[in-house]
């Protein structure tokens, strides 16, 4: 078949309703969605601050049909673990606690409540949508902004001067069962990660690239292939780490230049050409080093055992 | 069941007692032995409750919140700085109207480092939404800890239960443990009025515009002010079964009074001692005891102080520059009283830090009180050599 | 295809607060939600609209038939294979032929060449009518018309334009001056590339439509032009173009230099004349190939003699394969000037070396003179420089009957109630335009003779995009039914490629070459069945909805569901008009527009 047949790899579900309030062409609710209509009914989500705080829809509504605890920045990963616990005593072990965070809450204040839990291989799937910046605030730079990124307080001037966090290296050195990079850009691959995860027990981290059209500077219905172009490009690989030993990447990756990826989005468009080079040294690098710990692990072709 | 207990160990018995399902904490000198007694409960299995030791008190208390908001009971202690690192999720868990019920063993802030009593740490927190019980022997320790869970889940509010540290957390009293049984009929297991499930889905706590958000606040305030009703009811069940009782407010050889000693926490077992001695001399003094800190039982006090010629107020606790935090919100209490009624309110801070406050110390506040026709400032400091 | 809908202005589910009292207002003591979002119409935040619009693919608007390329694909990936035959035998009478011999221009628009390779559509075509064989597809007529129509020649052209007319209802008689029908696919096409029997059938289709064909009448020298006008309401004139072009070089009338038409002609209906051992062909087109692999199949070795290079030839490029592949020898950039002979016949030709210069009008470039002679030998030559028209006897007022016969949109010459089509007129000289002009002079025909007065926005409602004329619309009997359809052809940059793999097109397969030039049998084999459907599965519906789902599962806003019998439905009040259905859709089916739907 010429058409790969999404539709039959994707569970449908109507456990996100219309009428949130994300705004035009945010990749956030098409990852809800893809998210919620894998995980089921039998989930409980909880939500730090993040622009989901807005767009999951003010009291008395809420766009997702699966119970949510909306909490204080910093605390997504503990109020999951304390959810988790009270429906352990209750013999609930079935239902799936996801934790639904941008990247601020991720990278920035969340990362010791994180960590923590983590550590304490609490059994939580937690997927960071990232869509590297603070985006709800109003396009501020977060330690998931990349390196050359106009924010409002990295101005074009004085571009964003750190490289973005390696976020998923961090999560995997806490060896936790699963840790992943997916975008709702690719569902079939993000969805086959969230099954994968949610069959799991212990700490399971999601790393989604969401773009944000606003954020981004880009038209409203570019984000998709925006995120295809991040992955095809290698600047957000498709990979996923098992017990934080076994590196896989997930997609084969065309490789392509990341000038047309940088041109295309207004956050970029101040850079040089000297600038773009420069990202491109530092994506083949990583690539590189990704390559290296993949191949720790090399994929065993089908039938070699 | 009679048992010799620091006052820390006294706390995990009424958390084991009151059957709590879910615990999560974060070690702070002097409240350590709390946790470190709640683990082997929860190893030996005499407790099955889980415990999550988390990385920090915000998170500690972020976890319990997550549990609350799920329908057990959930239960954390902390001290001093951990408090302090809660203080957002304190004002979280009020909000959102979570029965959580923690203990906080009272230890002053820095800096300079100081890990000895007094109340700043607690009081810093009176606007986060709990209601506070300052509690002065192990025995009420034990006993506020299990009907602190009534309270909260009777009226959908968080209780902070304080006790001293060192002179309580590390003190051994000798405890009458209260019945499992009786306890369990006392204290049945939380049904919750709404909680995070998925056979009923809802989002709680997402945005909330200024059409309703100053409800809520309302809500929240009104449920406040029932709690000393609905304490003493609780209070007069629990005297019923257990044959003792503690109050919002405790008078003690207060009657005809001309000078009334208020206090909180372990120093009022001094005040006792120093009371019992000056009546045996014959003279008018006597005592309140104000367990019940939020809500400000103002009714209460104003029934118990009116007419009383001049009140002493002992605050191990000082709000800077302003004065002593009970003797502050003591003065507005009396406020509305007639000028004729209205005591003579005498605010001195004192033990700041672990400072001991010894029955020489309550002596000077009672010859300090009677000397002067009205204070020199409100804020008058008794041991401080300047 | 199922009709997609919008929705909006429904009734707002009114929140109902859990109470607790403060007043008037019912505000409950925790911030719980009791609503979904539903009731918040972020619709009204839209400045675009997305709208299913189906637009056309651009394999139906190159198709010179006007046949539904997109429209059978989509049936058949469907597996509604009878309906895609019928969709199919709608426009084109030979689908066993075309699949063969057409040049299939179709696959040179296909916009999957951009993913990987065109889709085989004319092997597609191919299964299906070999298919229509097995299983023949009912007899369509619309209401019979007392008017009678007589065809002349029975090539593609005139078997096009009586099978439509004879499905339009009328009595037609085709007149065929060759002991059998077929013109051209019969007398010049060679049997390895189309099988007689083939052709046989599918001729056979035209007849049971109610076609009479009377074979071994030639008009103008038989019937007179004027009778037949008297016995006929109109006449579609399709003789062909039967004449080889003449080279113009000293020796041409030399023993052994013959017209490649001529030559086709003799070994097409049985003869096998003795070439000798060295034919050379002179010419690059279609002609020259089945010369060229005739004469192989007679036992001789071929040289082909071209004036230009092999990108510039006209013929088929799988023809020029096969003849290359079956050892036929091309010698490029070489124009003939004289035959020379030995024993009064002719035995070798003498060329000039040529250079190419400018493009000339046809857009290939012109070759140039160098000076340079050669000489190649031969035993036999046979010349395919083009073919020209001959009508006995043929009204001379009529404007281009000496040259090409000129006609209208619809087949109309110059003289009323005479119309063309084929090689006889000035048109593209193809198996497939032939079709095509025959179905729109049967279109032209019925238009007049039941006085319908059409203007020119209806006629282009009859295309695909720019492309020919749809029977099945001329007779409102279009089976698919389209979304809100917009006459605009889909190119590359309408699609996303996203959710496509790249799949290998389905190469014909070959007689080996060795064995295909011992004998005249078919070299291609064609697809299987079930190759062919799994080719048309190749197929990317450009423009056309095939309900993938890819834009409900990525619309950001859960504003698209399905509907009742597979469509979807926008619901306009939720969406915001971002534009990522349309961006994300596979095939360019959805369009953004300013205009509320």
């Amino acid at each position: 078949m010429s058409q790969l047949r999404i539709n039959e790899l994707i569970p449908e579900g109507r456990l996100l309703a219309s009428g949130h309030l994300a705004c035009p062409g945010c990749a956030a609710p098409l990852a809800m969605k893809l998210a919620l209509n894998a995980l089921g009914a039998n989930t409980i989500v909880v939500m730090p601050a993040c622009c989901y705080t807005i767009i999951a829809g003010p009291w008395p509504q809420s766009s997702l049909q699966v119970p949510v605890f909306h909490t204080a920045f910093a605390t997504g990963p503990a109020v999951a673990s304390g959810i988790r616990a009270a429906l352990d005593t209750q013999g609930k072990f079935d239902t799936t606690v996801l934790v639904w965070v941008g990247d601020g809450g991720t990278f920035d204040i969340g990362l010791q409540s994180l960590s923590g839990a983590a550590e304490r291989n609490e059994n939580i799937l937690y997927v960071c949508y990232d869509n590297e910046a603070y985006m709800n605030t109003g396009i501020q730079r977060s330690s998931a902004t990349p390196w050359g990124a106009w924010t409002t307080t990295t101005p074009a001037q004085f571009p964003e001067a750190s490289n973005k966090k390696d976020i998923l290296a961090i999560m995997a050195a806490h060896n936790i069962p699963y840790a992943a990079t997916a975008t709702p850009a690719y569902p079939v691959d993000f969805i086959a990660k969230v099954n994968k995860a949610k069959a799991m027990r212990g700490t399971r981290f999601i790393h989604l690239l969401s773009p944000c059209p606003p954020g981004w500077k880009c038209g409203d219905d570019e984000g998709l292939e925006l995120a295809r172009m991040a992955v095809q490009s290698r600047v957000f690989p498709m990979v996923e780490v098992e017990d934080g030993q076994h590196w896989r990447v997930t997609m084969e990756h065309a490789g392509d230049p990341v000038e047309p990826y940088l041109r295309r989005q207004g956050r970029f468009r101040h850079l040089s050409g000297e600038q773009v080079t420069h990202i491109q040294r530092e994506i083949t690098a990583r690539w590189e080093s990704l390559q290296r710990r993949a191949q720790a692990e090399p994929l065993v072709p089908a039938g070699a055992m | 069941m009679k048992k010799v207990m620091v006052g820390n160990h006294a706390v995990a018995w009424g958390v084991r007692l009151a059957r709590v399902e879910v615990i999560s904490a974060y070690p702070i000198t002097p409240q350590t032995q709390v946790v470190e007694k709640l683990s082997e409960m929860c190893a030996d299995g005499t407790l099955p409750a889980r415990f999550i030791k988390v990385e920090s008190e915000h998170s500690a208390m972020a976890a319990v919140i997550g549990a609350s908001a799920t329908g057990v009971r959930a239960f954390t202690a902390s001290s001093s700085h951990g408090l302090l690192y809660m203080h957002e999720m304190l004002h979280w868990a009020g909000g959102a109207r979570l029965p959580i019920v923690m203990v906080d063993v009272n230890r002053a802030v820095g800096a300079p480092w100081n890990i000895w009593t007094d109340q700043n740490d607690s009081l810093s927190q009176r606007d986060t939404g709990w209601v506070q019980l300052y509690c002065e022997t192990n025995q009420e320790v034990v006993d506020t800890t299990i009907m602190a869970f009534k309270l909260a889940e009777t009226l959908d509010v968080p209780v902070m239960l304080m006790l001293d540290g060192f002179y309580l957390s590390h003190t051994a009293e000798p405890v009458d443990v209260p019945d499992q049984e009786m306890v369990d009929r006392f204290l049945p297991k939380r049904a919750a009025s709404y909680k995070l499930d998925v056979e009923s889905p809802h989002a709680f706590g997402a945005l909330v515009k200024p059409d309703a958000y100053m409800e809520m606040r309302f809500l929240q305030q009104e449920a406040l002010q029932q709690v000393p009703q609905t304490l003493a009811a609780i209070e007069k069940d629990w005297q019923r079964m257990f044959g003792r009782s503690y109050g919002a407010l405790e008078a003690y050889r207060a009657d005809d009074a001309e000078l009334l000693l208020v206090t909180s926490g372990t120093v009022t077992s001094t005040a006792r001692a120093v009371v019992d001695a000056r009546r045996a001399a014959g003279e008018r003094v006597g005592l309140l005891k104000m367990k019940m800190f939020r809500p400000f039982p103002t009714a209460l006090l104003r029934d118990a102080l009116r007419g009383v010629p001049r009140v002493a107020v002992l605050d191990r606790n000082i709000s800077p520059g302003h004065g002593g935090i009970f003797a502050e919100e003591l003065r507005s209490a009396l406020y509305d009283i007639p000028d004729a009624e209205r005591p003579e309110l005498f605010g001195f801070v004192l033990g700041l830090g672990g400072r001991d406050i010894t029955p020489a110390v309550i002596d000077e506040v009672i010859e300090k009180t009677r000397a002067g026709v009205v204070p020199s400032r409100e804020d008058l400091w008794v041991g401080v050599n300047p | 295809m199922p009709k997609h809908t919008t929705t909006s202005g429904g009734a707002a589910r009114v929140p109902e607060h859990i109470t607790t009292t403060n007043g008037a207002r019912h505000v409950p003591q925790v911030a719980m939600s009791s609503m979904s979002t539903l009731a918040t119409r972020t619709g009204s935040w839209k400045y675009q609209y997305p709208a299913y619009h189906d637009r056309v693919a651009p394999c139906n608007a190159g198709c010179p038939v006007g046949i539904d390329i997109e429209g059978y694909m989509n049936l058949l990936r469907e597996g509604r294979v009878d309906e895609a035959r019928d969709l199919l035998l709608a426009e084109n009478p030979l689908p066993a032929v075309t699949g063969r011999v057409c040049h299939h221009p179709c696959e040179n628009q296909c916009n999957r060449r951009a993913l990987d390779e065109a889709v085989a559509i004319h092997a597609v075509e191919r299964a299906m009518g070999d298919l229509a064989h097995q299983r023949p597809a009912p007899v369509f007529r619309s209401a019979l018309r007392p008017e009678r129509v007589a065809v002349v020649g029975s090539g593609p052209a005139g078997l096009a334009c009586a099978y439509h007319l004879a499905r339009f209802g009328y009595g037609v008689t085709v007149y065929e001056a060759a002991p059998a029908p077929g013109g051209m696919l019969r007398l010049g096409i060679p049997e390895y590339r189309l099988p007689r029997d083939v052709l046989d059938r599918d001729i056979a289709r035209v007849a049971a439509h109610g076609a009479e064909i009377k074979c071994g009448v030639r008009i103008g020298r038989d019937i007179s032009w004027d009778d037949l006008h008297r016995t006929f309401d109109a006449i579609f004139v399709a003789v062909g173009a039967h004449a080889s072009r003449a080279l113009g070089v000293p020796g041409e009338d030399l023993p052994g230099v013959r017209p490649g038409l001529a030559f086709l002609r003799e070994v097409n209906l049985g003869g096998r004349p003795d070439l000798g051992r060295h034919v050379v062909v002179v010419g690059g087109g279609n002609t020259a190939m089945d010369c060229a692999r005739s004469a192989m199949r007679l036992g001789a070795r071929v040289t082909v003699v071209y004036r230009r290079t092999r990108d510039e030839m006209p013929a088929i490029r799988e023809e020029v394969e096969d003849a290359m592949r079956e050892g036929a020898e091309f010698v490029f950039l070489a124009n003939p000037l004289a035959f020379t002979s030995a024993a009064g016949r002719v035995d070798a030709i003498v060329c000039e070396r040529m250079a190419l210069g400018e493009p000339d009008a046809s857009g290939r470039r012109r070759p140039m003179p160098t000076g340079e002679r050669f000489t190649v030998y031969a035993d036999t030559v046979l010349s395919a420089i083009g073919e020209s028209t001959a009508l006995d006897g043929f009204y001379p007022d009529v404007q281009g009957s000496a040259s090409g016969l000129e006609v209208d949109a619809l087949g109309g010459t110059s003289r009323d109630l005479l119309y063309a089509g084929g090689d006889v007129t000035d048109l593209e000289r193809t198996v497939a335009d032939a079709l095509g002009a025959g179905k729109r002079a049967a279109l032209g025909i019925d238009r007049h003779l039941r006085k319908h007065h059409g203007d020119t926005h209806e006629l282009n409602a009859l295309r695909f995009g720019e492309g020919n004329l749809s029977a099945a619309r001329w007779l409102r009997r279009d089976p698919i039914r389209r979304t809100d359809p917009i006459n605009q052809v889909v190119g590359v940059d309408d699609l996303n490629f996203t959710q496509y793999q790249r799949v290998r097109r389905h190469a014909d397969p070959h007689l080996p070459s060795g064995s295909a030039v011992t004998g005249f049998d078919e070299v291609n084999a064609g697809l299987t069945a079930s190759e062919a459907m799994d080719e048309a599965k190749r197929c990317l519906n450009c423009g056309v909805c095939t309900e993938c789902d890819v834009c409900l599962i990525f619309c950001p806003d859960a504003a698209i569901t399905h509907a009742e019998g597979g469509a979807y439905v926008i619901a306009l009040d939720y969406c915001k008009g971002c534009g990522i259905c349309a961006a994300e859709c596979p095939r360019g089916a959805i369009t953004m527009t300013q205009d509320r739907p």
